[in-house]
């Protein structure tokens, strides 16, 4: 007999940040994968490399902007005959936010991706989860939401819409101590998604923010920054007077 | 796209470049004018430099796509890094069949320069023991190339220096072990003849060997040095952890004055004296064996904000022990030597690759900090030497050779250029191509 597998789904599953989330799972326990993403061919890539680590690993292809996508029913199906152990949703997409500005089609789809569909698959999950009382759900935010700046506004605004939705849904399930909430904030990352953002000494691997972020998930407080040392720079950040914010370019 | 500074592990001369991550195998991103793959970094010079062009960042190319725990056949993509590919590998009791001095590259740049490691002499190069690998090219083409199919191209592949195309995905056969861990065996010696009859005795009985050399000693004590060998060890399963991450790194460049002939002289001497003259057996796990310098992340930086060169040329058994003493007398004569000195005897198996650097001989890889014009005016004494003696200078280590020096150092160079990708160039190719 075989210890009992880990089952997660991982929403986004081909970010850099996911993988390297779902690789750090792999690494220390049997898991039995679920990948939602909206490539299939990148989705399979990634299930590859899981399956070679020793996970067994499904996946699904799923529409994020489309309201009708059945998240409940993907969902349900994993977990039929098991429990749901963790559900990570990672998707976003960091849009060139000039051209968002000004282009109504484009500004809607970045508050679509990076909000709407976010929270919503969030609370679909975690009813499921509060449904078994059992789980841990974790979502990606962004440190960029904790204060707006005019580099990163509109997808900053995203992001706070999530965290403050995050905070709500973690208060709304507060009555199941079985049920773990995870707004997790990475700060500057080394992904694909990035790959335009000048990088710096503050800046992180992905391997090592995916390591951090299945630690936050396994010790489950409400708000993980990834890595944790981002907290105190935000803390500064939020606190600097708007009379000498408003002259940085940050 | 982002244009960015790109370094080299010798950091003499930053570039700027276009950067774009390949992150998918089946579709490279498009690209326009001249390119260059670019893994983690770790060539010395500017072979892995191509300023003013596109840099393809390929770290993010770095999945598994299959592992036969039968046959240890390892199928992965390319930016795999030798560090995450032991991780996964040493549990399930499979190494490297060849491992560079460290485990941050990529299996690309691994193919790319054609590596060697302590098992030269058992082992041949890294190229032998690639099975298969995709190669794309600019017109489009993605070919797979083997020893068997499309040999030509995988010749010219295995150390073609990146210039071939894009390698994606890498057939790589491992090695069984036990453990994770190396019965290994230091042994002072006193002269370059010791060290050869060491390194004659050892060939047959020990999988890795290697000499650190004390390149700072004076006349009296010229030729010193530690030889290195082992063997994987025997031992239970549960030995087979993999290594740590560094606890250590080197954040910022140390200022010049910290590395001077007195300090590195005085490391030297310790370093030499710390087996007190006899000789000494350690059963040690393969990090500390193979990887010591991963200990510390970032340690090129103290060399200092202008960097280091490295030095690496081979000299035939013919006539070699008299060009090694030679050499070392005038390194040590200039006062420039440094504690990262290297002597190793090649064995005479063939690698597949056509410029692949390692042939039979001695070879000898040291680092030296950038002093300016007295460094390179060293380097010309010691080329010179290298040249009478018919040696050859490495591609991956090198900033400075000239390129009629190449030309003698590699004779299948005519072989190689009709297989060289249009689009694919990096500043070591235009310096020899000028």
């Amino acid at each position: 007999m075989s210890a009992p597998e880990f089952n997660a789904v991982l929403i986004g599953a081909t970010s850099a940040i996911a993988t390297e989330t779902a690789r750090a799972m792999v690494a220390e326990k049997p898991c039995r994968l679920l990948l939602i993403g909206r490539d299939p061919a990148k989705l399979e890539a990634v299930a590859q490399d899981l399956r070679v680590r020793g996970a067994t690993v499904e996946i699904q292809s799923a529409d994020f902007l489309d309201p009708a996508t059945d998240w409940k029913g993907m969902l349900q199906s994993f977990a039929v005959g098991r429990a749901l152990d963790c559900v990570l949703v990672a998707h976003g997409e960091l849009s060139d936010q000039s051209a968002c500005l000004t282009e109504g089609q484009a500004f809607a789809r970045s508050i679509a991706v990076n909000f709407t569909s976010a929270a919503f698959i969030a609370s679909v999950a975690a009813e499921i989860l509060a449904t078994q009382g059992h789980g841990t759900l974790g979502v990606i935010g962004s440190v960029a939401g904790d204060r707006g700046r005019q580099s990163i506004f509109l997808y900053g605004s995203a992001k706070a819409g999530l965290d403050t939705f995050l905070e709500g849904l973690r208060h709304f399930h507060a009555g199941k101590p079985g049920v773990k909430i995870v707004t997790i904030k990475p700060g500057l990352i080394d992904t694909p998604m990035t790959a335009d953002v000048k990088k710096g000494p503050l800046c992180t691997s992905a391997k090592k923010a995916g390591q951090l972020v299945w630690q936050a998930m396994h010790k489950g407080k409400p708000v993980a920054y990834i890595p944790g040392w981002w907290r105190w720079i935000l803390l500064v950040i939020r606190l600097v007077p708007r009379a000498i914010f408003y002259r940085t370019r940050l | 796209m982002n244009t960015r500074a790109f370094y080299s592990w010798g950091r003499i001369a930053p570039v700027f470049a276009h950067a774009i991550q390949a992150v998918w195998r089946d579709v490279l991103p498009a690209i326009e004018g001249e390119r260059l793959a670019y893994g983690l970094g770790r060539s010395y010079g500017d072979s892995c430099l191509l300023g003013g062009g596109t840099m393809i960042e390929t770290r993010g190319l770095d999945r598994l796509i299959s592992f036969d725990s039968e046959t240890g056949l390892l199928v992965a993509e390319a930016g795999l890094s030798l560090d995450a590919l032991l991780r996964f590998s040493v549990p399930r009791g499979w190494f490297l069949p060849v491992t560079p001095g460290t485990r941050h590259v990529t299996l690309g740049g691994a193919i790319a320069n054609d590596i060697h490691g302590k098992n030269h002499h058992r082992a041949g190069t890294f190229g032998r023991h690639v099975k298969r690998l995709t190669l794309h090219r600019s017109d489009g083409r993605v070919l797979e190339l083997s020893p068997e199919e499309n040999s030509p191209l995988f010749a010219a592949t295995i150390g073609g220096l990146g210039l071939t195309g894009v390698i994606s995905v890498v057939a790589l056969q491992l090695v069984p072990i036990q453990t994770a861990f190396i019965d290994a065996e230091l042994i002072p010696f006193t002269s370059l003849p010791e060290f050869m009859a060491l390194s004659a005795e050892s060939e047959g009985g020990y999988e890795h060997t290697v000499s650190w050399i004390d390149c700072a000693a004076g006349q009296q004590h010229a030729g010193r040095g530690i030889f290195i060998r082992g063997n994987h060890s025997p031992g239970e399963a549960r030995e087979r952890m993999p290594h740590q991450a560094p606890k250590l790194s080197v954040p910022v460049d140390f200022p010049e004055f910290c590395l001077n002939r007195h300090t590195v002289g005085a490391f030297n001497t310790l370093y030499y004296h710390r087996l007190g003259g006899s000789r000494k057996s350690v059963r040690q796990h393969y990090s500390p064996f193979f990887h010591p310098l991963d200990a510390v992340n970032g340690w090129s930086r103290i060399y200092g904000k202008r960097g280091f060169y490295q030095y690496q040329c081979v000299v035939p058994f013919d006539g070699g022990l008299e060009a090694m003493t030679e050499m070392l007398r005038r390194i040590a004569a200039s006062g420039q030597a440094s504690f990262l000195a290297v002597l190793k005897t090649f064995g005479n198996l063939p690698s597949p690759g056509l410029l692949s650097f390692p042939r039979p001989g001695i070879t000898l890889a040291l680092d030296f900090a950038n002093r300016g014009e007295s460094t390179l005016a060293l380097f010309r004494e010691l080329d010179a030497i290298v040249r009478s003696s018919h040696g050859a200078w490495y591609p991956a280590k090198d900033a400075r050779m000239s390129p009629q020096d190449f030309r003698a150092s590699y004779p299948a160079l005519d072989r190689f250029l009709p297989h060289v990708d249009p689009a694919f160039t990096s500043d070591f190719w235009k310096r020899m191509t000028a």
